[in-house]
């Protein structure tokens, strides 16, 4: 590596780390909650004894996993204007991973809660629990504890296919990375940043998830 | 050079194009540029020399100076938008902005869905090999070989049609790469991109051996009936007119590229 490329990462380390700051996190961190509503309701849907709604909770499973993200960053960004919908390119962004991780979280929900035993519902039913009491307080508690593992792929994976936003003009990590690079065709140096920074956030989700992990456990009888 | 859209992002469009035909029409863009004082310009911000991030941290390059003087021309001020090339037209066809501005290459297929202005670049095609490679002296010695291109770009044709083999990468960066690993014979591009890439790296490892014999033109793109496009024109005719045009490339590229007779 010569000086160039050393003063070149160097430079760039700051403006790179702003955009992690003000775009790949709050993105990835506002998409997941939004997600993760989307998909405790679309899991209870899934399971619900209602016919339309559990028919419908199939059909948005089946085409949020069945279509390309970079497809529907597209028909959020490119496609709604055409029917007058104009949304910026941050909250477009935010739109269309929120509707990805509902769907892939709602499969992770809905077998997290179908992991509880049967007895549970029918024990909380004997003691005059309602649906929503019982959800809440017996078996939510013990399917979060089931589900950390996979959602926390899906929080991992959803950073770094924050990457995609650039294409809807979203200035997100990668993306001052290769414009920082053009102008020297220096690309392979501050992509290895690129790589370190989302690497190191994963680490610390990583970290998170154990913490966590340790944490539901305490009151699990082994 | 310049690729054109990749397949994806026409399949993408078609289907989305036939979903919302009869889009909302509020009379020619150009009004609607007069009334704001506002002309959108999209352009890719990576392409060094035509469209980059300046030392500054600024929007600069040869595409960049012609969008400002055209904008100056029209009595109107230029804001950019950047995008990656895959979905510029998207943006285009969106409404995102109202020109693309970056190096597009004028085709059969881009003026039949695009109104394109008159060109204000013009790049002729190179053959370049490693430096160490003497088996390729003309483009008749690519048949057999194999060569990296944008898939879709005129230069891709232009390979193909002489023999070779095209393997498809996404830019100018990596078929360069590809071809100092040694995992492809050549790669045809254009002498601005080529020449700038030699002046910025000053790579010795590889180098131009042939010209292709093929120019290409490169103009503005904006939607079609935007009713932009005579403005623009207009433009860029006076702009050459005044000699600015020339003025522009000579900072860029130390030469006018700007028109056919003044091409290196």
């Amino acid at each position: 590596m010569n000086d160039a490329t050393v003063q070149l990462i160097l430079d760039n380390l700051w403006p790179m780390l702003k955009a992690t700051v003000t775009m790949t996190i709050p993105l990835t961190i506002i998409s997941f909650v939004l997600g993760l509503v989307i998909a405790l309701l679309v899991a209870l849907a899934r399971i619900s004894s209602i016919r339309p709604l559990s028919i419908l909770a199939r059909f948005y499973i089946s085409i949020i996993r069945g279509t390309p993200l970079l497809v529907q960053l597209f028909i959020v960004f490119y496609a709604l204007p055409q029917f007058g919908v104009i949304i910026d390119p941050f909250p477009a962004a935010v739109v269309a991973f929120s509707l990805n991780v509902g769907g892939y979280a709602a499969e992770v929900i809905r077998s997290a809660i179908l992991s509880i035993p049967k007895g549970q519902w029918e024990a909380a039913q004997t003691i005059g629990m309602g649906y929503a009491t019982t959800l809440q307080r017996i078996v939510l508690p013990q399917a979060a504890r089931v589900a950390v593992p996979p959602l926390s792929n899906t929080l991992i994976s959803l950073l770094k296919d924050t990457s995609l936003a650039s294409t809807i003009l979203v200035t997100e990590l990668l993306r001052v990375a290769q414009l920082a690079a053009a102008p020297t065709f220096d690309f392979f140096a501050l992509y290895g940043v690129a790589a370190l920074y989302y690497w190191v956030i994963c680490i610390f989700l990583s970290a998170v998830q154990g913490r966590l992990e340790a944490r539901l456990d305490r009151y699990v009888a082994r | 050079m310049r690729r054109t859209l990749p397949a994806a992002t026409i399949a993408v469009l078609t289907a989305l194009s036939l979903a919302a035909c009869g889009s909302s029409d509020s009379g020619p863009v150009i009004d609607q540029v007069r009334a704001s004082g506002v002309l959108k310009v999209g352009t890719e911000g990576t392409y060094t020399p035509f469209s980059y991030q300046g030392a500054d941290g600024q929007l600069t390059g040869y595409d960049v100076d012609v969008a400002r003087a055209v904008g100056d021309k029209l009595g109107v001020s230029v804001e950019f938008t950047q995008s990656p090339w895959d979905s510029l037209f998207a943006g285009l066809e969106a409404g995102r902005y109202d020109l693309v501005a970056n190096q597009v290459t004028v085709n059969d297929e881009r003026a039949e869905r695009y109104d394109m202005s008159t060109p204000y670049t013009v790049s002729e095609g190179v053959i370049v090999t490693r430096a160490d490679d003497t088996s390729i002296t003309s483009l008749s010695d690519l048949a057999g070989k194999t060569t990296a291109q944008s898939a879709t770009s005129n230069w891709a044709q232009v390979a193909r049609d002489a023999g070779a083999n095209v393997e498809s990468v996404e830019g100018f960066v990596q078929a360069i790469t590809l071809l100092k690993d040694g995992r492809v014979d050549a790669t045809v591009n254009d002498n601005l991109a080529v020449g700038e890439y030699e002046k910025q790296t000053g790579d010795s490892g590889v180098r131009v051996v042939a010209d292709t014999g093929d120019t290409s033109e490169q103009a503005f793109a904006a939607r079609k009936d935007s009713g932009l496009i005579p403005d623009v024109d207009r433009a860029l005719e006076e702009l050459r007119a005044d000699g600015t045009l020339a003025q522009i490339s000579e900072k860029y590229f130390g030469t006018d590229v700007s028109s056919p007779s003044s091409g290196s």
